[in-house]
């Protein structure tokens, strides 16, 4: 007897095809949370926040109720409709830019309040859809389109870590930062992504999944070597791990 | 001020921001986000408690972006659901109306205008027309405006603010001042008197035994676009053959008709009053509906009166709608003060007479 090992999630939109450039980790975070979705059996109950950036076609994707935030605004609008609607699972899907530069106060506030939502946040240490331009988690000495001889701080100051920022909010039920340079670590951010849902349902507060993620395009940089930059250089900085988790009670 | 509910039978004493929040609550209003701006705060203070009470939703938004999209995204849930504020933190929320717009959500702003440009004062004033009726967001759109001139007025506008943005599926504000929000009138609150809109084929509710639904308004196609702003400005159009309404005294053998909106068109009143005593042919009329605006009665105006008076506390602002409605027919004068209280009786119908001599 044959049995399955591999399927498209049912809650992706049949017949898709990611849109992302090549060797882009936006399509493997997307699966990742169609896959949680589908194992949570959330497909009826969910409404999602869309954000703007590369983010912004999730819809085009993962067939769920969504309503699409102006930029930085997806975490305030899915405060409105779980507030409006408790009994809806209610995710934000953004880049971050959008959750922690233009969004950071609506999404600190978020947070603060231990609103009962969930927050994935795609780290690609740039401005992804604007066409790679210095943002909120820019490494330093790192070149893009706006900091053309590096993130230096006299002129730009210093990347945010976002996850541990965030675990310092006490609303918050869970924070961590995964990455997906290797199956070993795909299969670490699911379980991240599994928890931070499951958080929500248990209605234990805000919980967020900060993914790190390959830019290819914008780095300049072959698939390959944009994975390898994500591990030789990215985590070393943003380092991947469970940052805040109340039933473990692991608090920065 | 204690907050019970004054669903009364009888008539009470309240003031403006009061009765506007109260009349929400009756509403039906299931969620309320604001962040605290002189002179409307009273809302969001009644609201905190009246909200809770209720188990309704109150969040303490982090600021005016926050609120407005906190309450789009209870919208988009189909219940009913408002956010209030004042001049320059309206100017905050025109992103999330724009978009709001496009998203046809049925979001109900209330905003108390206060003088401004910049900070400004929080003396009342109505230099807020433009932001409410053109708007400051990108893109074309309209949303309903409604402007009363009396705290019973609050309430009875309140309801319809609900009502038409549910009813047309799209943005409505209620525009009041620092003088009508901070001031005490007995008023009615009834029930809520409309029908109960049914939003069951847009709203999201999880994608149960239907399609999923998306709510957005990123429009890749430039065709998409076009059929959806012609769409849009069908709606519009709809709404100014049958959702005008306005206020009108003595205007049908009158020479010269005064006129204003809000709070400005209680002195406008007194003033013609103190005119036909002497016996002068003077008539006000105010626009309940500023979008849509009664540009076909104040077309007919223009071909029975000789004159009209526009007054307002700004600098002339509804005078330009006035003026494209008139389209040149007749003389359009002009009384104003940039800020502060309503402009003395006196001083109309010192206007008004110095009209007349000419
Ligand atoms: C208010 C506003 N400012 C700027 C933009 C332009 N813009 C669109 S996407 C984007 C950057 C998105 O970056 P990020 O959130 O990091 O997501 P990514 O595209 O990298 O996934 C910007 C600046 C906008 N749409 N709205």
């Amino acid at each position: 007897m044959a049995t399955q090992v591999f399927k498209v999630p049912d809650i992706m939109i049949d017949g898709f095809k990611f849109g992302f450039c090549p060797g882009c980790d936006h399509g493997v975070a997307m699966r990742l949370v169609a896959e949680c979705l589908d194992e949570l059996n959330l497909q009826e109950n969910t409404i999602c926040a869309s954000a703007i950036g590369c983010s912004v076609c999730i819809y085009d994707y993962i067939n769920v109720d969504t309503i699409e935030a102006p930029h930085g605004r997806a975490i305030a609008e899915a405060t409105g409709v779980k507030r409006a609607k408790p009994d809806k699972f209610v995710f934000t899907y953004q880049g971050d830019g959008d959750f922690a530069s233009i969004g950071l106060a609506e999404s600190m506030h978020a947070a603060l309040r231990g609103e009962k939502i969930s927050a994935i946040c795609i780290n690609n240490t740039n401005y992804g859809m604007t066409g790679g331009q210095l943002g909120p988690t820019t490494m330093v000495g790192q070149v893009t389109t706006t900091s053309p001889t590096g993130r230096n701080l006299e002129y730009y100051g210093y990347p945010m870590k976002i996850a541990e920022q965030f675990a310092l909010c006490d609303g918050v039920a869970f924070s961590a930062r995964v990455s997906l340079d290797t199956v070993p670590n795909i299969r670490k951010a699911k379980a991240a992504i599994k928890k931070a849902f499951e958080y929500q349902i248990k209605g234990l507060g805000f919980s967020f999944v900060e993914i790190l993620s390959s830019c290819p395009t914008n780095w300049r940089m072959t698939p390959q070597k944009a994975h390898d930059r994500v591990r030789d250089e990215m985590m070393k900085v943003f380092v991947p791990g469970v940052y805040k988790d109340i039933l473990e009670s692991k608090q920065v | 001020m204690t907050t019970t509910l004054n669903k009364s039978e009888g008539k009470v004493l309240i003031k403006g921001n009061y009765a506007i929040a109260n009349a929400a609550v009756i509403a039906g209003c299931q969620c309320y986000f604001g962040y605290p701006i002189t002179p409307q705060s009273e809302i969001g203070e009644f609201m905190s408690g009246k909200m809770q009470e209720l188990g309704r939703a109150y969040v303490s938004a982090e600021s005016e972006l926050g609120a407005i999209n906190m309450t789009i995204g209870a919208c988009s849930t189909g219940v009913k659901a408002m956010t209030s504020s004042s001049s320059c933190a309206i100017s905050l929320m025109q992103e999330g109306i724009s978009y709001a717009c496009s998203d046809e959500l049925p979001v109900v702003i209330v905003s108390v205008m206060r003088g401004g440009p910049g900070l400004g004062n929080i003396y009342p004033s109505q230099g807020d027309y433009e932001q409410a009726v053109i708007g400051g967001g990108n893109g074309d759109y309209r949303i309903i405006v409604l402007a009363p001139g009396t705290v019973q007025e609050c309430v009875d506008l309140t309801y319809k603010t609900f009502y038409l943005a549910h009813k047309y599926r799209m943005p409505a504000m209620l525009l009041a001042d620092g003088l009508l929000g901070q001031m005490m009138e007995p008023c009615l609150f009834g029930d809520y008197p409309y029908p109960e809109v049914d939003n069951s084929e847009w709203m999201l509710t999880g994608a149960k035994n239907r399609h999923r639904r998306v709510i957005r308004s990123y429009a890749p196609l430039a065709e998409d676009q076009c059929v959806f702003l012609n769409k849009l400005f069908n709606k519009y159009k709809v709404l100014e053959e049958n959702e005008v309404m306005y206020d009108e005294y003595m205007v049908d053998d009158a020479d010269i008709v005064v006129m204003s909106f809000g709070s400005m068109g209680r002195n406008v009143k007194s003033a013609v009053k103190a005119c036909r005593e002497k016996g002068l042919k003077v008539g006000a009329f105010r626009p309940l509906t500023l979008f849509p605006f009664p540009n076909r009665k104040i077309e007919e105006l223009s071909h029975s009166a000789k004159k009209i008076l526009v007054t307002e506390i700004n600098m002339g602002q509804m005078l330009r709608d006035v003026r494209l409605a008139v389209n040149g027919r007749i003389p359009v004068e002009f009384l104003g003060k940039p800020v502060g209280s309503m402009i003395d009786i006196e001083d109309i119908v010192k206007k008004i007479e110095s009209m007349i001599e000419v």
